[in-house]
């Protein structure tokens, strides 16, 4: 049934999709909401602090008074922007980041999942689309800031994108296959991907963390050098638009990473939902354990990090899987 | 070795997640600031002799007051302003005060709607010595100078029968 990419697009079928659709939605939303409470608890606890506490039991409806405000704020567009970009840019941060859960598997029924045959490069393809919402927010803001910060982010964004791309190379060679559902099967019937591709993982994580803006990539965001760089000029909705698909990315690439390296849903006696929930909690407190640690990377060390070192280990890496592959 | 640096650091920061938080929760929990903390002033009027010393030495002139000669040539107080709005609590009052009439005490929440309400007067101040300053200790030291003066006055008097 939900198989949707195999079957004629039908009225029902297609009230099936935007019904899952919406759930996808709600769920990511919740997830979101949680992470960036979570995120505030773990570096809280990291620097000896409690962390959000107030707002409902344990402070778990900080996020969500956070989101509230926001809305309620008033919706400045500066008089020299240019007004069109300035208001598309949000929209086309956010949707992509969206789009490419259709094709993570969360679960072991394929759920929500489109099983799609190219599904590692549907989710890479769009991925990049953000990007161009990241550089028009900043050009459209007409703020010097902005675009440094939309330029950095153009740079580093898509010189990272080789290294991330380049690092799955190695799991697709092993696995045989681009469709995420069959990566997954693959790996509950072998090992874990980790095992075998080490080095990819290392290079997908830390490609990974650049291509989300997070600390220590946080040069185009970065609240001491740009004052928050791309969206210094964007308030209530359309911050939140940013922010959101941010967020959600984080939750993408959490769920990417355990997909294509820990063995996704599989896994003995839990639900397989359960699983996929506990693995991308690890991968998240990852980020967040990263962000507490590590201080921002230079500038002219960025980009020769990316094409010097990434580029080469992922490349070193595809031809030593490839040799063990014909080996074995 | 290179990279090494890496997983120490990352090992610190987890370390510190299971440590005692030291953040308080303030409006329930209190700091305790111990005896020389330079807060909210308590004034005690029977102390004063009105020498205006406290507002000479007022680098922010933010203290007025005034007193009149009573029946035993004795000065008293009547009003005691301190404008809080200029205040910096540099304890300099305190320093200055013979008889020390002015005090300190732990308080520090100023906060107010209105800037009128940061002219604290000689009653706010004097509320503030009996709530939060030495008010008991000071009445005890009373109680016990009196105990004391009885005790010596009985001893006197067994000495004179």
């Amino acid at each position: 049934m939900f198989n949707w990419q195999l079957h004629p697009l039908t009225g029902l079928n297609f009230l099936g999709m935007i019904i899952s659709g919406v759930i996808v939605l709600l769920v990511t939303l919740l997830v979101v909401m949680y992470t960036i409470y979570f995120e505030r608890k773990v570096i809280g606890w990291m620097q000896l602090r409690i962390g959000p506490n107030r707002v409902g039991p344990l402070g778990l409806l900080q996020s969500a008074a956070d989101v509230l405000k926001l809305l309620i704020k008033e919706d400045i567009v500066p008089a020299k922007s240019d007004k069109v970009l300035f208001l598309v840019a949000p929209v086309i941060a956010f949707v992509p980041s969206f789009a490419v859960l259709a094709v993570i598997p969360f679960t072991a029924t394929h759920l929500f999942t489109a099983g799609l045959n190219v599904g590692v490069l549907y989710y890479i393809a769009l991925s990049s689309i953000t990007i161009l919402g990241i550089v028009m927010g900043g050009w459209a803001s007409n703020n010097k800031y902005s675009l440094i910060g939309g330029m950095r982010s153009a740079a580093q964004m898509i010189s990272y994108e080789i290294p991330l791309g380049m690092s799955i190379l190695g799991v697709i060679m092993i696995s045989g296959s681009l469709n995420l559902n069959v990566i997954v099967a693959h790996q509950a019937d072998h090992m874990w991907n980790i095992i075998p591709q080490i080095i990819g993982f290392v290079v997908f994580i830390i490609a990974g963390i650049a291509e989300l803006n997070r600390t220590p990539f946080d040069l185009p965001e970065a609240e001491s050098e740009l004052v928050a760089g791309y969206f210094t000029e964007y308030t209530g909705f359309r911050f939140a638009f940013f922010m959101l698909s941010e967020y959600v990315y984080v939750f993408a690439i959490s769920s990417l990473a355990t997909t294509l390296f820990l063995g996704g849903w599989s896994g003995p006696f839990l639900p397989s939902w359960l699983w996929f929930a506990i693995k991308v909690s690890a991968c998240i407190f990852f980020l967040f354990w990263v962000r507490a640690t590590m201080p921002r990377i230079r500038g002219d060390q960025l980009m020769g990090f990316a094409w010097k070192v990434l580029i080469p280990l992922a490349l070193f890496n595809i031809v030593l899987t490839g040799a063990l592959s014909l080996v074995a | 070795m290179l990279g090494t640096g890496l997983f120490k650091g990352l090992a610190v920061t987890f370390g510190q997640m299971t440590k005692k938080k030291i953040t308080l929760q303030y409006p329930e929990e209190r700091p305790d600031f111990g005896d020389r903390f330079r807060g909210i002033h308590e004034f005690i009027p029977e102390l004063c002799i009105v020498c205006h010393q406290c507002a000479r030495i007022c680098p922010t002139s933010c203290i007025s007051l005034s007193g009149t000669r009573g029946d035993d040539k004795k000065l008293r107080i009547d009003t005691y302003d301190i404008n809080f709005e200029i205040c910096i609590l540099c304890d300099l009052c305190t320093e200055v005060c013979p008889t020390e009439a002015i005090r300190m005490t732990d308080q520090f929440e100023l906060a107010a709607y209105s800037r009128d309400d940061l002219y604290k007067d000689m009653n706010w101040l004097y509320e503030n010595h009996k709530q939060h300053g030495s008010y008991d200790q000071l009445q005890a030291a009373k109680r016990q100078a009196q105990r004391d003066q009885a005790a010596a006055v009985s001893a006197n008097k067994g000495d004179e029968s």
